[in-house]
């Protein structure tokens, strides 16, 4: 399995948040594409329910989080519909810009949140 | 070209968060913080509506940022494991990669397990002599360093 390492040492918690976020807006969005919705239809599987029930808990969620962080995850999930992404070999997978080599060699890297320069998404190394 | 999968032959859980922290812990290279991360979408998603495809069969999905390639891991219980509601005894866990192309991927994966449970293909699984045979059944390839071949 081509799976990445995930060396980094320690994870900011509000990073850690972030990347949950990330997930529960990406599972509330695949329910509304008419494939992957189809699909779970067929198997027997209530999407609206599901779909509903997870905009309950992103919103319980988004609760504990600090309203500036929240305000400018949002900004950025509205302009590029990801507003989180891992660095992959030194470059933003947002945007594929090499990012600066102090921020990729810094093995506290994760420990903060951290933006690509070129477009501003939150960036988490996995590697 | 077949997916490959970890298995768990023999899942010791009882209840639906420790089968999938089992699945998840065969995966290789998935470290623990990550594990956990994962284990929260998987569990979200349960918690909004439990994802048993057939008696006896459950199947734990979503996407994440956290994976770059899919994830796959099939687990049998012997006694069942409670989904909450009903027993399982086959789990097939899966996470999809957010890329672009990752919805349509995911879809697939779906459509790929569901035409494989289909016209008592469901059935079957719990016939299944190990886990080699179980994974072929679903249209899987093992990979067997990482796959647990004992307690059957």
């Amino acid at each position: 399995m081509d799976s990445r390492y995930w060396k980094a040492r320690q994870m900011n918690q509000d990073l850690e948040k972030l990347i949950t976020l990330h997930d529960l807006d990406v599972m509330i969005a695949d329910l509304s594409r008419k494939e992957i919705r189809h699909q779970e239809e067929k198997l027997g599987l209530e999407a609206d329910d599901a779909q509903k029930m997870l905009r309950e808990m992103r919103t319980e969620f988004t609760a504990q989080l600090d309203r500036r962080l929240l305000a400018q995850y949002d900004r950025l999930a509205s302009h590029y519909g990801n507003a989180v992404v891992p660095a992959i070999g030194g470059r933003c997978s947002g945007c594929l810009t090499r990012l600066p080599t102090a921020m990729c060699s810094d093995p506290e890297r994760n420990d903060q949140i951290r933006s690509c320069p070129t477009c501003g998404r939150i960036i988490y190394w996995a590697d | 070209m077949r997916r490959r999968c970890v298995c768990k032959w023999g899942l010791e859980s009882s209840d639906r968060s420790g089968a999938i922290s089992e699945l998840l812990s065969q995966m290789p290279d998935l470290e623990k913080r990550r594990r956990q991360l994962l284990q929260t979408a998987l569990e979200s998603r349960e918690q909004a509506g439990a994802t048993v495809v057939h008696e006896g069969v459950s199947m734990p999905h979503c996407r994440s940022i956290l994976v770059d390639d899919f994830l796959i891991a099939v687990g049998k219980s012997a006694d069942g494991v409670a989904w909450p509601d009903e027993k399982v005894r086959i789990v097939i866990l899966f996470i999809s990669p957010v890329k672009p192309g990752g919805p349509e991927e995911h879809s697939e994966l779906i459509r790929h397990f569901a035409s494989r449970l289909r016209d008592g293909g469901a059935e079957k699984l719990f016939d299944a002599g190990g886990p080699s045979e179980l994974a072929d059944m679903l249209g899987l390839e093992i990979l067997e360093s990482e796959t647990d071949e004992s307690g059957s």
